[in-house]
């Protein structure tokens, strides 16, 4: 059977122990939707163990710090990312973790990490999966379209649906459900209207979805900005250390000036 | 509900993502692999890019031109 490297890393990050669940773009691999996407991210259990297991995967894979956060549950704890690099054969291997992916309720993630101990390699569900994809790139809407046709459930279906003929169809069978949704989802209340008001709602959704994803990336860029300008002479430190070097000098620099919560 | 939905008119996917659905796992993982290797042509294009997590861009003052 051909090996995948992002399913070898997740083996690798969950040996003994589930510590790492696949999500974002290899996660659309893995639920058959599409393949989209050259990096790994991983949701990781936000513990000492965890993240020092999965440091210890990738030094042995020789990667290097990229710009971004210590991979570190105090500043993972307040929604920070922590980025990696790579190679592997013919591959540029990214890898991207974090612990509090957005949109995300403490109760998914709950969900999430009961669900992952019966995988062998443990991968977002289609919800927790459209919820990531609302990113600010248009072709990831494209995603949550298609996931929104595999999901089982009427109601996920209802609440994710990128078609307005889906919806218009969902809506004759399920019309108690759409009633029950509206509050979630204010467009449900469009489907006496026909096809074309519901699709100029479904991309002004759409909008306020991409605008809301900016304003929140950019609530992490302000508090990066000293990090930021100091990255240039980090990484000239960490250039020639292990990794595991390499951490504790990120850790060191970063404690000074980047804050643990945006 | 089970019933599908699709009726051919509303496509967000290209057909070569919906045929991922009938690959065998073998089949898949290749395909994956593959795509991975032929992806690797725009590495110069997004050195400093970040497709996920809170940072956008590698900050500008390391070797990224203005």
């Amino acid at each position: 059977m051909p090996d995948n490297i992002y399913l070898s890393l997740t083996r690798q990050f969950n040996a003994g122990r589930v510590r790492a669940v696949v999500c974002s773009g290899q996660a659309a691999v893995l639920h058959r939707v599409a393949i989209m996407s050259k990096d790994g991210d991983w949701i990781l259990r936000e513990d000492e163990e965890a993240l020092s297991h999965v440091l210890g995967v990738l030094t042995k894979h020789g990667a290097r710090y990229r710009f971004g956060a210590p991979l570190d549950r105090r500043w993972l704890a307040g929604g920070w990312s922590a980025h990696f690099e790579f190679h592997a054969g013919p591959l540029r291997v990214r890898t991207d973790f974090f612990t509090r992916p957005p949109r995300l309720t403490p109760a998914d993630l709950e969900r999430l990490w009961a669900g992952a101990e019966q995988a062998d390699i443990p991968v977002v569900g289609l919800v927790e999966l459209a919820e990531q994809k609302k990113t600010n790139r248009e072709k990831d809407y494209a995603v949550i379209g298609e996931l929104s046709r595999r999901m089982t459930d009427p109601r996920d279906q209802l609440r994710y649906s990128r078609s307005a003929r889906d919806l218009i169809e969902l809506s004759r069978r399920y019309p108690d459900l759409v009633q029950a949704l509206l509050p979630a989802r204010p467009l449900l209340g469009l489907m006496g209207a026909g096809i074309e008001p519901l699709e100029v709602a479904l991309d002004a959704e759409r909008r306020q979805a991409m605008h809301r994803n900016e304003d929140r990336l950019a609530v992490f860029t302000r508090a990066a900005s000293a990090w930021a300008s100091a990255w240039p002479t980090v990484e000239r430190q960490i250039g020639g250390q292990s990794l595991r070097d390499a951490h504790v000098t990120v850790i060191r620099h970063a404690e000074q000036l980047l804050p643990f919560a945006p | 509900m089970t019933t599908p939905l699709y009726d051919g008119r509303d496509e967000f996917l290209s057909e070569e993502d919906l045929d991922l659905r009938s690959l065998t796992q073998d089949e898949l993982v290749a395909a994956w692999n593959l795509w991975l290797e032929q992806a690797q042509i725009t590495n110069d294009l997004d050195a400093h890019e970040y497709a996920h997590g809170v940072f956008v861009r590698v900050p500008a003052s390391c070797g990224l031109p203005e």
